[in-house]
């Protein structure tokens, strides 16, 4: 069979386009399969068009046969699992759905891929944080490609006024894994004929990047979880002395998130209200010599207490929407360069936001009726405002104005309640375990959204206290740890930072839990959980 | 017209002798319809056989009106069947293209009754089989209307010289069989870029330049009896036969010997590429597709040549049979043919390889992996193959362990700005905000509309075909305790939902609401006109409009609404669900596709700005201060350019939302927030290009009075 080995006369390499629809993935693989052709290989390309076009993931896939002249070979119109060459992805998860398909092996496979991310629907629905973890994607394309080339190319191209797909196909040229020339990919642009020049200054960034280094880019531009510098000992804003001095009295632990906090507060309000949150957060940090349990406690109330403190009512809003560096911002961002830009904000606040701001005595018996009156859906107030005329601005910065009573108003009352009822559940939690105080403190991240959705948010973080407190009371009778009461507090924050279809789950999960423990079933509430 | 422009296309197809044409497979059967003298074409776009239409759309003027070729966008795939009764009375040829299964399906009436009474002019039905990997409709495959209406049915190798070659032989095996035909091509082959070696176009003897001028009248070829029993007795005494004759005179079908002749593969020609792939990979043929295996490879499905098989099948120990799709007709017959023949052969097929699915390399190659432990080549060891067959797999199992989760799904949905999305916010506010009269059964369609079924919105209940949104609702409305609501693309309505749909609903007195969503064109194939877009694929203005047809139809109640007003959209949602007016309540959901308008504006713009004149352009943003990470406005939402992104401040954990770039401005993320009472995050920036003297003093007095009051 000597005669018949794939490698007799010429190879075919074979090269796979994973697309999202729209992102052109089309015009990358034409212009490969031109660049062949102008270097005289035959060379042969195919797609998946079609309702996939329109933001799903697609595919284009090129083959080409090594040996110039000669009759052509038997194409294949599919990539083969286990046998391709290349992968050229313009997107990072689209790197992830080959790999799970199994068309990365590390035997073979070079992977030239954007290390950015266009967010799938599902990714987008969650209401916490359900963003594919991008350095298990990194580390997942190290692992499985034979070769990894993995950079931002949106980002680069954003910055040199290019196309990500024109880096992308700089970057193929560089990487030297087909037999065609780097003057052919540089002619294929030339003939496509669109924006020509663009294109070729994102191809020679490409070229540059993947001929330069052994790129094992590490991730610019991936989305990641924020980080708190634990370093960083003083607030992010200045603020006066006794701040900065209590500040640096708190163990590096919670020092930064602590610093953030104060500087957000004294942003929102004033030195009085910061001073206020201090006294707040103190009890619940423990130096860093205390159990992590303990460090977690203190950190959780430290974050949530200053995100809820400065709760977004319609002073706050007022006050962010008219400032100096948010119109800098907006300007910045705009396209054009000479440009004027007007802006127009999109406000809707319902009764309980309006009378939020009035003084509490005014206000209480009036929401009181109201509530009984509009038990769901208040009536609401909406405006779209021109925030950059001086009568829309004006409308919008007098409401910021009124800062200053903020402290006796209707909403300051209600949302500082509320607050002292979360941090006693804290309190009377860590009391009987830290870990479970911790996760209570968590709790307070689900305080999020306005109007409606705020309302409902809150509903859930009280429901989700109050179950967490009587089955913690249930389970410390009957056992010495409150492990079933800890994780039903983690498990239903979960549920519901996963969606409405989570939140659904939450009533009946805290009653199963509940009854197991009445009855004194302590290891079956553990695994209803 | 269409998604793309194809002048350099166009060009190409008007080569001749000699001259080599680059491009895709669909166009080199386009360019073999004009070397094949076709007096007409036809069709309804599809994926993926649009490109044919554009092509000959872009070509009309240049080319096939001075060659006296009729080329129309027709209204349906059955009205693009009945074309070809042009050719049962005159000797013309003509070609139709449509999408398949599903186009088949709506145009099998005419189609039926062409085979039945045959025909005298060559007949060739272009079909794209969209089976498979990127299909976007029910999983069918042809093969059977071929069988029971005895249309001879292609399914060339996938090369564009074989294509042209079979579209040509097409046309000659319709002559000599009297019977239209079948040219089959799958989706990927369709798209496949390569080369062909042109010959000159023909012009037709029969055409708009050289009109029939006698009509021809024939008892014979009226569908009635006792007519209808001889044409049904030609089809299997002479037609048939005919069919079978050319196949074999004109080796259709090719037969590969090999030195290992116990063994042999039967495939159907659309497989070769990938069955001598498969073979490659596992060591037994070389890269073009030279095997020790024989190969008996069937570019004609139907009618099979018993003589050609058993001929192939004869002292063979083992054949396998690569055939896509169920049932398995070509393995079926095969094994009657052998037991007819007394062959002592054993006949592999689907329970090597699968009895369903798309019969991608990583199906068949490990089919093949079966097919010779089951029967051993006699010059290749087996555990060579399998050798071979473990360097190609070994690594799946481990690469997918590289991974921390499994990849979410991409399912495809509305484009930036698509003005469809902002209606089933719409409906999807109205669900929750008022279950009562929101929370109802819909039936939704066939086109773009289909991914309101898809998140965030999950908005229809139940999909039935093209245009058949409302039909569907017919036995629902009158048996559910609300209002229901059906759907339908304007594509659709004009397709057969004017008919099937609205007619049949107001004759019936379905109580029921109807929204038809009018974005000018039938966007799903790709933007193609449609009597709503005003011209017709020739661009000669038509003058139909959606109102005319329904209140022709008898429709009183008729609302048209702006698709991005979403107040206006809830409210008149609102109103059609609660009015007292019984019968059918239609809404008309107006807004042009949001990809043609960009490609029609996006460039204007760029121009005018560079000219220096004064452009004003949207773009919507997230003030990241303001915004908590609740993410509601996703929920109802789901356009592209509204993304996630951290949050400025470290102590938020949750991403933001946030616009990116590529937002065109439609506004509907503003609209709701604003409608769902969702936040006031969002806010519109208009850019002013170029600004006048006045806008730029205004500007710069109200910059000045409001960097006195703003903090910084």
């Amino acid at each position: 069979m000597g005669r018949l080995t794939p490698m007799a006369s010429g190879s075919i390499l074979s090269l796979l386009i994973p697309a999202v629809g729209g992102q052109g993935g089309g015009v990358l693989s034409e212009w490969i399969v031109d660049a062949a052709l102008i270097d005289g290989l035959s060379v042969h390309g195919t797609s998946i068009p079609g309702v996939a076009q329109r933001t799903g993931s697609t595919t284009y896939y090129v083959e080409l046969f090594t040996e110039r002249g000669g009759d052509e070979p038997a194409f294949s119109l599919y990539p083969v699992p286990g046998a391709l060459d290349v992968l050229v992805a313009p997107e990072f998860l689209e790197v992830g759905r080959m790999i799970e398909l199994g068309f990365v092996s590390p035997g073979r496979t070079t992977v030239i891929a954007s290390t950015h991310r266009l967010l799938s629907i599902h990714e987008k629905i969650a209401t916490g944080r359900a963003i594919y973890p991008q350095e298990g994607l990194q580390r997942a394309a190290e692992a499985a490609a034979q070769r990894l080339i993995a950079f931002d190319a949106l980002a680069l191209a954003r910055a040199h006024g290019t196309e990500p797909n024109a880096v992308l196909l700089g970057a193929l040229a560089g990487a030297a894994v087909l037999p065609v020339s780097v003057d052919a990919f540089r002619k294929a642009i030339e003939a496509k004929g669109v924006a020509v020049k663009a294109n070729l200054v994102g191809f020679e960034l490409g070229l540059g990047l993947a001929t330069a280094s052994t790129t094992r880019d590490t991730m610019a531009g991936g989305p990641g979880a924020p980080s708190l510098d634990p370093a960083a000992a003083t607030a992010p804003v200045a603020v006066p002395r006794e701040l900065d001095d209590a500040i640096s009295a708190m163990p590096p632990s919670v020092r930064a998130i602590v610093a953030h906090g104060v500087a957000r507060l004294v942003d929102y309000q004033d030195v009085a209200y910061a001073r206020r949150y201090l006294e707040l957060v103190r009890p619940f940090v423990a130096d860093d010599a205390a159990s992590p349990a303990r460090v977690e406690l203190g950190r959780n109330v430290a974050r949530y207490l200053a995100l809820w403190m400065t709760y977004e009512d319609a002073v706050r809003v007022a006050d962010l929407k008219t400032r100096a560096s948010r119109f800098a911002r907006i300007r910045a961002s705009a396209p054009a360069k000479n440009a004027e830009i007007v802006v127009t904000d999109f406000l809707k606040p319902d009764l309980d936001e309006i009378w939020g701001v009035l003084p509490d005595r005014l206000v209480r018996p009036l929401a009181r009726w109201a509530e009984r009156r509009w038990p769901h859906g208040r009536p609401t107030l909406g405006q779209h405002v021109r925030t950059t005329t001086v009568s829309g601005f004006l409308r919008v910065w007098l409401l910021a104005r009124l800062k200053r009573w903020r402290p006796i108003s209707y909403r300051a009352r209600e949302e500082h309640t509320r607050i002292a009822r979360w941090l006693d559940a804290v309190r009377v939690c860590a009391a009987r375990d830290a870990a479970l105080g911790a996760e209570v403190a968590r709790a307070a991240q689900l305080v999020k959204g306005y109007g409606d959705v705020r309302r409902r948010m809150l509903a859930l973080h009280e429901a989700i206290v109050a179950g967490v407190l009587r089955a913690a009371e249930l389970e410390s009778r009957r056992s010495a740890t409150v492990a079933v009461s800890t994780a039903l507090a983690a498990r239903l924050r979960a549920l519901v930072l996963a969606g409405p279809d989570g939140e659904a789950k939450v009533p009946a999960m805290v009653s199963a839990a509940l009854a197991r423990l009445e009855a004194g079933d302590v290891a079956g509430a553990l695994t209803s959980v | 017209m269409g998604e793309r422009s194809f002048a350099e296309d166009v060009k190409q197809l008007g080569y001749g002798e000699g001259q080599i044409l680059r491009g895709e497979g669909i166009l080199a059967i386009t360019k073999a319809l004009l070397q094949s003298g076709v007096s007409y074409v036809g069709g309804y776009p599809g994926a993926p056989i649009s490109h044919l239409l554009d092509v000959m759309a872009d070509a009309n003027e240049s080319l096939l009106r001075p060659m006296g070729i009729y080329f129309e966008l027709s209204g349906s795939e059955a009205a693009a069947a009945a074309l070809l009764g042009a050719s049962i009375n005159y000797p013309m040829r003509g070609a139709v293209t449509w999408k398949s299964v599903v186009g088949t399906n709506v145009a099998s009436d005419p189609l039926s009754h062409v085979a039945s009474a045959g025909v005298r002019g060559g007949s060739l039905i272009v079909i794209g089989e969209d089976y498979g990997e990127g299909a976007s409709i029910l999983q069918e495959r042809t093969h059977s209307a071929a069988l029971k209406s005895s249309i001879p049915l292609l399914d060339p190798r996938n090369s564009l010289t074989s294509f042209a070659r079979f579209v040509e032989e097409g046309f000659g095996l319709s002559e000599a069989c009297n019977e239209p035909v079948f040219f089959s091509i799958r989706i990927r082959a369709c798209h496949m870029r390569g080369t062909l070696r042109c010959r000159d176009n023909v012009r037709p003897a029969i055409s708009m330049r050289s009109p029939v001028e006698q009509p021809s009248f024939d008892l014979q070829r009226i569908n009635l009896p006792p007519f209808t029993y001889a044409m049904e007795a030609k089809k299997f005494t002479e037609r048939l036969p005919a069919a079978r004759r050319y196949i074999v005179e004109h080796r259709l079908n090719e037969h590969r010997p090999g030195p290992e002749s116990q063994l042999g593969i039967v495939m159907q020609g659309g497989l070769w590429n990938t069955v001598v792939r498969g073979l490659h990979v596992l060591g037994l043929a070389d890269v073009y597709g030279r095997t020790p295996v024989p190969l008996l490879i069937l570019n004609a499905l139907h009618p099979l040549v018993p003589e050609e098989l058993i001929g192939f099948l004869r002292g063979k120990s083992h054949v396998l049979v690569v055939e896509e799709g169920m049932p398995n007709y070509i393995e079926r017959e095969l094994k009657a043919y052998a037991h007819d023949a007394r062959l002592d052969v054993e006949i592999h097929g689907k329970e090597l390889l699968s009895p369903h699915g798309e019969y991608v390399p990583a199906l068949v190659v490990g089919g093949l992996r079966k097919f010779f432990t089951v029967a051993p080549p006699a010059a290749t060891s087996v555990t060579a193959i399998e050798d071979r067959y473990a360097a190609l797999t070994a690594h799946q199992e481990k690469a997918r362990g590289f991974l921390p989760q499994p990849i979410d799904k991409r399912p495809p949905s509305f484009c930036t700005g698509c003005p469809e999305r902002p209606l089933f916010s719409a409906m999807k506010i109205l669900r929750t905000k008022d279950p009562s009269i929101g929370d109802t059964h819909v039936a939704a369609d066939i086109g773009c509309t289909t991914f309101s079924t898809q998140a965030p919105f999950n908005v229809g209940n139940s999909v039935l075909g093209y245009g058949m949104g409302l039909a569907s609702a017919g036995a629902v409305a009158p048996t559910f305790g609300k209002r229901v609501i059906s759907i339908m693309g304007d594509g659709g309505f004009w397709h057969n939902g004017l008919t099937n749909g609205v007619a049949s609903a107001v004759y019936n007195k379905q109580d029921s609401v109807l929204v038809i969503v009018d974005n000018k064109y039938t966007s799903a194939t790709g933007q193609h006109h449609n009597p709503s877009t005003g011209t017709n694929a020739r661009n000669e203005t038509t003058g139909m409009t959606i109102p005319q047809a329904l209140r022709g139809v008898g429709v009183k109640w008729i609302k048209t609404i702006d698709s991005y007003d979403m107040a206006k959209t809830i409210a008149t949602l609102r109103e059609a669900l609660t009015t007292r007016v019984p019968g059918l309540k239609v809404i008309i959901a107006e807004g042009e596709c949001m990809l043609e308008r960009q490609r029609r504006i996006k460039p204007l713009a760029r121009k005018q700005a560079a000219a220096g004149q004064t452009v004003v352009q949207p773009q919507f943003g997230v003030d990241p201060d303001v915004c908590t990470g609740d993410h509601s406005c996703m929920r109802l939402n789901g356009c592209p350019s509204l993304t996630l992104r951290e949050s400025p401040d470290p102590l938020r954990e949750d991403p933001i939302a946030h616009v990116d770039a590529s937002c065109v401005g439609c506004g509907v993320c503003g609209e709701v927030a604003h409608a769902a009472v969702l936040c006031p995050s969002f806010y519109e920036v208009k850019t002013i290009t170029n600004p006048g003297w006045w806008t730029r003093l205004l500007a710069r007095a109200r910059g000045a009075v409001i960097a006195r009051l703003a903090f910084p």
